[in-house]
């Protein structure tokens, strides 16, 4: 028993030790002014990294990505709802030819993608922007509907019929009964899409042509230089800690409606 | 109103619902597919004249390619499901210090892949934290980042799908888990048994479809391999992005074709894997 | 195979400071023997079973069998087998290998795993049924797969918690008497916690009735039914004529007048409880007392009447008369109450007794 119980928690540590250790390098180089190998902590800390960041336009770009993200949020959400609803209706014709149907771009590389109708959307002349979000958009139903789907079947229609029973409408029955119970549902969606247009690398490198220049473009842009570990480090913290932020809201939320 | 006239128009409104989500999924994969298929036979050039040729598909180095792509993703989805499966199951067992693990494990998910490299590039490479830690000097360190075995770039997608297959299997297992495993318990069943026969069962449906998720994933994701790979051999997607901006415009069919291959490839692995997820719900 | 369950003085506190969910129970279950738990929910009758089946540790207290100390014993190795509310049949095994569960872990050969499990299989009239996937049952089938596979892993207790509360009344019906049948063949040890009086009644030798985590009273439910030792034990096995007066030189004086009383009763304030069963209206002449009918209610056959019997302390008495006899409201009538089936009991809650007692010492 003791052995087991002692076992457990040197799993648990080590569990623990593989989940955090990659970030613990990010979090000491984005602090540090200098650290020179074999240190094991920075020998100077400090903002130089920081400064580099905002230098090379962070700001900018993670706004550019904070756009971007909401513009596939607010794009992928509403149809992911509209067709887990759908899917969960029950009077869908081949319900799961559909579900398939919205999957696929889970199976299609995002680059693929890109790279396929990116000559496409020179030819009809889309602005890149639009371009984007379209494709992003269409990367992000997938997650957005999964989740959807799965809240719309966990959701119990008769507290909608008890609704209309008591005199709502069926808009009233979607505003007063829908929206807040499958709230935390809609927000997991929405972050989960979000995520989608805030961390693209790829597309927005073959659609944008390198002239949108988002954070994630910055960050693969440091990164692949060599020698400016420190601004790696703030660039790829500041593309982590936005989506962290949202998580922890959006985890009150869950709590809040299981309430 | 008769029961086929309703529920003709209760299809007819579901199909409504999900049309604004289907139009634009069919219309970009579609045209995507097709204008990469017809790119990569010679049928659509940026300049020249359409002639259908299969030069482009010759001229790759597309075989070496694959097997490399289909050994990253196999191989980091392999630690992933592993770890993965070990996370889940610690999260759910419902000890005080399992709430930190979930909380560690979800906020890993929000990290972007490129992140994830970032990082593993500063904790792997010769003068990265791992060797400090360690007290190896950065000479007798191995070459895990651009390495010969991909070492970085396989830890990074196992670091970051095994949260994501903990995720799904845990949400798998929560609800119903604990009542099954104590009922195993109560039949006389030891704990490598109650893994064995009930919570591995259990959790299968969720743990395949996962990986099979972070498998067609890691094929064709880009960024990981560009960042922490070595320059040759390439991954398809590195080497599809390579010829695709290069300046030689020739180079596109063969980018074009490299796409196909890959999203063929993750096509392949979606069936197969439907197919076992078909064999195990037989099963259950 | 049986053997004998004996728990002693087992206390759960859940969080400190707060009230046990179980406190100081000390019960024995003799080997092949049906001892019952009987409590309304929240009561601490399920903890009862968690801490015998070392589901969950006891604050204080001790489980034995056979006279070996269970302490510290994993569930898997204690020999007792359980069986909830929910069937719990694992969803990926087959009927056949949900109740071969516990012989195919112990490591017997599969022929030997199959065919016990048939055998299972028909001591609950489900012969046949073994390949079937878990899924496909219905309720009452599904539940009837889990007392077998409980029974295939020959337990030394049984475990039963609530195990038939939520089929409809036909089906509990014929699984008590399956259960009954069983308990004729296999002799199993059975400790069953319950919320239904009748359940205990039908499958029960000795019914312990718990409330707000205290033993109330144990004993056979015929004892129960006739002999309630609080107001709290009579309300919950269906007891509706509570009648406050005095008990004076082993009569009781009320509302009713001066009734003898069968057994010796404490002096002081007391309420009188009698069972609606055993109270018969009569003529005025041969009456205990007289009052008026206030309210009448169906009960298939019978007819269950509250009659208000005037005084300085008004009094209510339900009695339920056989088929044939009817009453209406606003009829004066005589009631007899036979001289066994009248009790009293203490008129203050006896926790409140009990914890002054406690604050005394």
């Amino acid at each position: 028993m003791l052995v087991s119980r002692l076992g457990s928690r040197l799993g648990r540590g080590a569990l623990a030790v593989w989940l955090v250790l990659p970030l613990v390098p990010l979090l000491l180089w984005a602090a540090a002014d200098r650290w020179s190998a074999p240190a094991l902590l920075p020998q100077a800390w400090g903002t130089t990294g920081l400064a580099e960041a905002r230098a090379a336009g962070a700001g900018p770009a993670a706004v550019r990505s904070a756009v971007l993200g909401t513009a596939v949020a607010l794009l992928a959400t509403p149809l992911g709802a509209l067709a887990g609803r759908a899917l969960t209706s029950g009077a869908l014709r081949a319900p799961g030819l559909v579900f398939g149907v919205l999957l696929s771009p889970l199976v299609l590389p995002p680059f693929a993608v890109a790279l396929g109708l990116d000559v496409l959307l020179l030819r009809l002349r889309v602005p890149a922007e639009v371009g984007l979000v379209l494709l992003l958009t269409v990367a992000a139903i997938p997650y957005t509907t999964v989740v959807m789907r799965a809240a719309y079947a966990a959701h119990d229609r008769h507290h909608d019929e008890e609704a209309r029973l008591l005199g709502a409408s069926a808009w009233r029955v979607v505003r007063s009964v829908q929206l807040p119970l499958l709230a935390p549902a809609i927000a997991g969606a929405a972050f989960l899409a979000f995520l989608v247009g805030w961390s693209d690398y790829v597309v927005t490198l073959l659609v944008g042509g390198g002239r949108l220049v988002t954070l994630p473009l910055l960050v693969g842009a440091a990164a692949s230089a060599t020698g400016n570990d420190a601004q790696v480090a703030v660039l790829a913290l500041s593309a982590v800690l936005p989506p962290v932020a949202l998580l922890v809201v959006i985890g009150s939320i869950g709590r809040r409606a299981r309430r | 109103m008769t029961a086929a006239g309703r529920s003709g128009a209760g299809s007819r409104r579901a199909t409504l619902l999900v049309l604004p989500a289907v139009v634009p999924v069919v219309v970009v994969v579609g045209a995507a597919l097709t204008s990469a298929v017809l790119l990569s036979l010679g049928l659509t050039p940026l300049v020249g004249r359409p002639e259908l040729s299969l030069d482009a598909w010759r001229a790759t180095e597309l075989g070496t390619s694959i097997r490399l792509s289909l050994a990253i993703a196999a191989g980091a989805t392999a630690v992933a499901t592993v770890v993965g499966l070990c996370l889940a199951l610690a999260v759910t067992a419902g000890a005080r210090r399992s709430r930190l693990l979930a909380t560690l494990s979800s906020l890993t998910i929000p990290v972007p892949h490129l992140v994830g490299a970032a990082a593993m590039g500063l904790l792997l490479a010769d003068a990265g934290f791992l060797p400090r830690l360690l007290g190896i000097a950065p000479a007798d360190w191995p070459a895990l980042v651009g390495g010969r075995w991909w070492i970085a770039v396989g830890a990074e997608y196992a670091w970051k799908e095994s949260a994501f297959i903990a995720l799904v299997v845990a949400g798998a297992l929560s609800s119903r888990v604990a009542s099954y495993t104590e009922t195993a318990a109560l039949l006389g069943a030891g704990r490598w048994a109650r893994f064995r026969h009930v919570t591995l069962p259990l959790a299968a449906p969720a743990l395949a479809a996962s990986a099979a998720v972070s498998f067609v994933y890691t094929l064709g994701s880009y960024e990981v391999a560009a960042l922490l790979g070595r320059p040759a051999p390439e991954p398809l997607p590195v080497l599809a992005v390579r010829l695709f901006t290069s300046i030689d415009l020739a180079a596109r069919p063969q980018a074009a074709a490299v796409a196909v291959t890959t999203s063929a490839l993750g096509l392949v692995a979606v069936l197969v894997a439907l197919r076992s997820l078909r064999r195990l719900a037989a099963e259950q | 195979m049986s053997g004998s369950l004996q728990l002693t003085g087992l206390t759960r506190v859940h969080t400190a400071g707060a009230a046990p969910a179980l406190d100081d129970l000390t019960l024995a279950v003799p080997a092949g023997s049906c001892v019952a738990v009987l409590g309304p929910s929240g009561s601490g009758k399920s903890t009862v079973l968690r801490l015998t089946a070392g589901l969950d540790t006891p604050t204080r207290g001790s489980v034995h069998l056979d006279g070996r100390d269970l302490a510290g014993v994993v569930p898997e190795r204690r020999g007792m087998a359980m069986v909830f509310q929910r069937p719990l049949l694992f969803p990926h095994l087959s009927v056949r290998d949900n109740v071969g569960f516990a012989d195919r872990v112990r490591g017997l050969p599969r022929r030997q795993v199959r065919e016990s499990a048939e055998r299972y299989l028909e001591l609950v009239q489900l012969g046949g049924f073994g390949h079937r996937p878990a899924r496909a049952l219905s309720g009452g089938q599904a539940q009837r797969v889990a007392l077998a596979r409980a029974l295939a892993a020959e337990p030394r207790v049984l475990l039963l918690d609530e195990p038939f509360s939520a089929l409809d009344t036909g089906l509990r019906q014929e699984m008590h008497e399956l259960l009954a049948d069983l308990r004729l063949r296999l002799a199993p040890t059975v400790l069953l916690v319950t919320h239904d009086p009748a359940e205990a009644d039908a499958l029960a030798d000795t019914v312990a009735v718990l409330d707000a985590g205290r033993l109330q009273q144990l004993g056979p439910m015929r004892e129960l039914y006739t002999r309630p030792r609080s107001l709290a034990v009579s309300r919950l096995l269906g007891g509706r004529t509570e009648v406050p007066g005095t008990v004076a030189g082993g009569r009781h004086r009320s509302a009713l007048g001066d009734l003898e009383l069968p057994a010796p009763a404490a002096e002081g304030r007391g309420v009188l409880v009698v069972r609606p069963e055993a109270v018969t209206l009569v003529a005025a002449a041969d009456a205990d007392a007289r009052g008026t009918v206030v309210q009448v209610r169906r009960r298939g056959l019978r007819s269950l009447v509250t009659v208000e019997v005037a005084g300085a302390e008004p009094a209510a008495v339900d009695a339920e008369l056989p088929p044939g006899q009817e009453a209406v409201v606003g009829a004066e009538v005589g009631l007899r109450i036979p001289l066994g089936a009248r009790c009293v009991v203490p008129l203050a809650d006896p926790r409140e007794v009990a914890s002054a007692h406690d604050g005394q010492r």
